[in-house]
């Protein structure tokens, strides 16, 4: 048994601003200790709890695959308190990195079958996790055909550009991006992610479908799924809540019995059905 | 094990004998209050008290707790301190029925999932509990209808019962049993201590009057997320979190990290939360999945006979009737389970999205 609450100490390798408004940077985190780096196993869709020592804590979804070695990324809008710390912060400084938490994507259970990611606006990064594991060479094998629909308000808002654009090469993944309204020089979709989900119309048949992003996409997006006859195990969401201790201990992040922070953060769509509506 | 006798005017004896190897905490007055607080001399010890105002899970879950220290170069942390008094011993002197069954509470909990609270559980680990019996519990007393007694010695290492100038010492656990042995100066108690006592347990537990039946609430709660009642409950609700911070069962918390002024150097520290305050669920997008007082009070309830039932298979409630005395408005538990209770099952309703 050990202090739980004690990060490990990681410094900033990289700094990318992802965002026209520049209130989203990804920072890329190098572990101080390696045997820190060595207990740090995590799949996609676990989240760590960071914190600048001094500044604060705050739980961030693992924006980085486990197939990216050598580092970690987390992907940081600017918030509340210590988000916003974090936009000041400077190659070299020290972040504390407490995890991995949380169930992450049922990576086993996807297996053998069609993976369609939906995302919109910040709630990207583990998504993006999801589709840079699902498409490393170890692991490509075992799913099947892979749809990635991201949206967002405009074109400067768009994470990861430089990731997107390697997928788009890739002939075993469709990428749709959309945004909200047009705009001159953008050459993709426009128009909210739900009517494109419907317009992209990915087959249910032996299929999962991952869902992020802001509550009112997430119940229009479902709304499409069902039409499209995705059941309820076939629909899987990522909840974010407030959290202090990522160890179900703090109290606050509870969904009935159930916390968000041990229990998900990755729910079906059937486990959400059975947990009262406070989230 | 035998049972022993200890004199009142012994007590600053044991005191003595122990304080060296343990950290002896033991009911004061404090403020006008009863609390519980390590002691530096015996005279402080309050032996005539009802129970403390605060629960007793402040000496090992305190309002406001270090979790670690930490030094900086100005702007960037460069050590870490882990806390390195966990190893205390300690002695818990005096600690009533209620409160011995709230650590047990306390301990399966922060015990729970895969990670656990080595803070809490080291020290409930290095604690030694001498409870007491409760001769006269009060009227806002319910511990018989939460699986408990005044008279419960299960969750303690050892049991005194109040004879009026001397306490019984029964040794419970083995801990206890060994630290009697050490007291090699006790008497024995005589047959006519022992049917005291008796007499005593038998008394107190007349006493309680509220007897209320918990076998269905659980069930019941389940079923009923969405009913009315929940407005009738908590519609004179100020939110002011006495109920939740003077529980002894209540362990929620929030982090944040305290810089000194003058030195480079600071704490992350827990302290004390509550779900009955707005911002303990707020998200930093405005959105709150608890908005209102329904659902905040609703939730306090629901965690004590839902949601601990259904997670650690135990009743989060240890009736000691804190949450009654303190209520700015009077609002009673006890009250509240019976309205559950009465919930007809045709204004059953089920738990929707």
């Amino acid at each position: 048994m050990s202090n739980p609450y004690i990060p490990m100490l990681t410094t900033v390798k990289n700094i990318v601003s992802e965002n026209k408004v520049n209130d989203i940077k990804t920072l890329e985190l190098e572990f101080k200790k390696e045997e820190d780096y060595n207990k740090f196993n995590y799949i996609p869709g676990q989240f760590a709890e960071i914190s600048l020592i001094g500044k604060g804590e705050c739980p961030i979804g693992i924006a980085s695959s486990p197939t990216e070695e050598g580092s970690i990324q987390f992907t940081i809008k600017k918030m509340g308190t210590v988000t916003s710390e974090f936009q000041n912060c400077n190659i070299g400084d020290v972040v504390g990195v407490r995890g991995p938490f949380g169930n992450g994507w049922p990576i086993e259970e996807m297996k053998g079958k069609d993976i369609v990611v939906i995302g919109g606006g910040f709630a990207f990064s583990t998504l993006r996790s999801l589709v840079i594991y699902l498409l490393n060479e170890k692991h490509r094998k075992d799913y099947k055909k892979i749809t990635v629909i991201y949206g967002n308000r405009d074109s400067g808002e768009v994470l990861y550009r430089n990731v997107l654009e390697e997928w788009k090469k890739y002939d075993d993944i469709e990428v749709v991006l959309t945004i909200d309204r047009e705009e001159e020089e953008w050459k993709e979709k426009v128009g909210f992610v739900a009517p494109i989900v419907k317009e992209v119309g990915p087959s249910s048949n032996n299929a999962v479908a991952v869902v992020c992003g802001p509550p009112i996409m997430i119940k229009t997006t479902i709304a499409v799924l069902e039409d499209l006859n995705f059941n309820d195990e076939q629909i899987l969401n990522s909840l974010e809540m407030r959290m202090k201790c990522g160890i179900g201990k703090c109290g606050r992040c509870n969904i009935g019995n159930k916390f968000v922070c041990i229990d998900g953060p990755v729910f079906s769509l059937a486990e959400l059905k059975k947990l009262p509506n406070e989230y | 094990m035998e049972v022993m006798i200890l004199m009142k005017d012994q007590v600053a004896k044991l005191y003595d004998e122990l304080s060296g190897e343990y950290n002896f905490f033991a009911p004061v007055k404090e403020k006008g209050y009863v609390a519980y607080r390590k002691i530096s001399n015996p005279k402080e010890i309050e032996l005539n008290y009802f129970n403390s105002k605060i629960p007793p899970k402040e000496i090992l879950f305190p309002q406001m707790e270090v979790l670690f220290e930490f030094k900086t170069d100005g702007k960037n942390v460069i050590e870490i301190e882990d806390r390195k008094d966990l190893d205390e011993k300690n002695i818990l002197f005096g600690i009533r029925p209620c409160d011995a069954h709230s650590f047990d509470l306390l301990e399966k909990f922060f015990a729970f999932g895969d990670f656990q609270d080595e803070i809490f559980l080291k020290k409930r680990e290095n604690s030694l509990i001498i409870g007491i019996g409760c001769n006269s519990p009060k009227s806002t007393c319910f511990c018989t209808s939460v699986e408990g007694h005044p008279f419960q010695k299960d969750d303690m290492d050892i049991f005194l019962v109040d004879l009026g100038d001397k306490y019984l010492v029964e040794g419970i656990s083995d801990k206890g049993n060994n630290l009697i042995q050490q007291l090699s100066w006790l008497s024995k108690a005589s047959k006519a201590d022992t049917i005291k006592a008796k007499e005593l347990a038998k008394k107190a537990e007349d006493l309680i009057t509220t007897k209320l039946d918990l076998t269905n609430t659980s069930q019941i709660l389940e079923s009923n997320f969405g009913n009315e009642i929940w407005k009738e409950v908590s519609e004179n609700c100020l939110g002011c979190g006495s109920c939740t911070f003077l529980c002894p069962t209540c362990t929620c918390f929030d982090v944040i990290d305290e810089n000194d002024q003058y030195e480079n150097r600071g704490r992350r520290i827990r302290i004390w939360d509550t779900c009955q305050f707005c911002l303990y669920t707020l998200h930093t997008s405005g959105h709150n999945p608890r908005d209102n007082n329904i659902e905040r009070c609703r939730n306090r309830i629901l965690h004590k006979f839902s949601y601990y039932p259904l997670n650690y298979d135990l009743i989060g409630c240890v009736g000691c009737g804190r949450c009654i005395q303190v209520c700015p408005v009077n609002n009673d538990l006890r009250t509240i389970i019976n309205k559950i209770n009465n919930i007809k099952p045709k204004e059953e309703e089920n738990v929707s999205v």
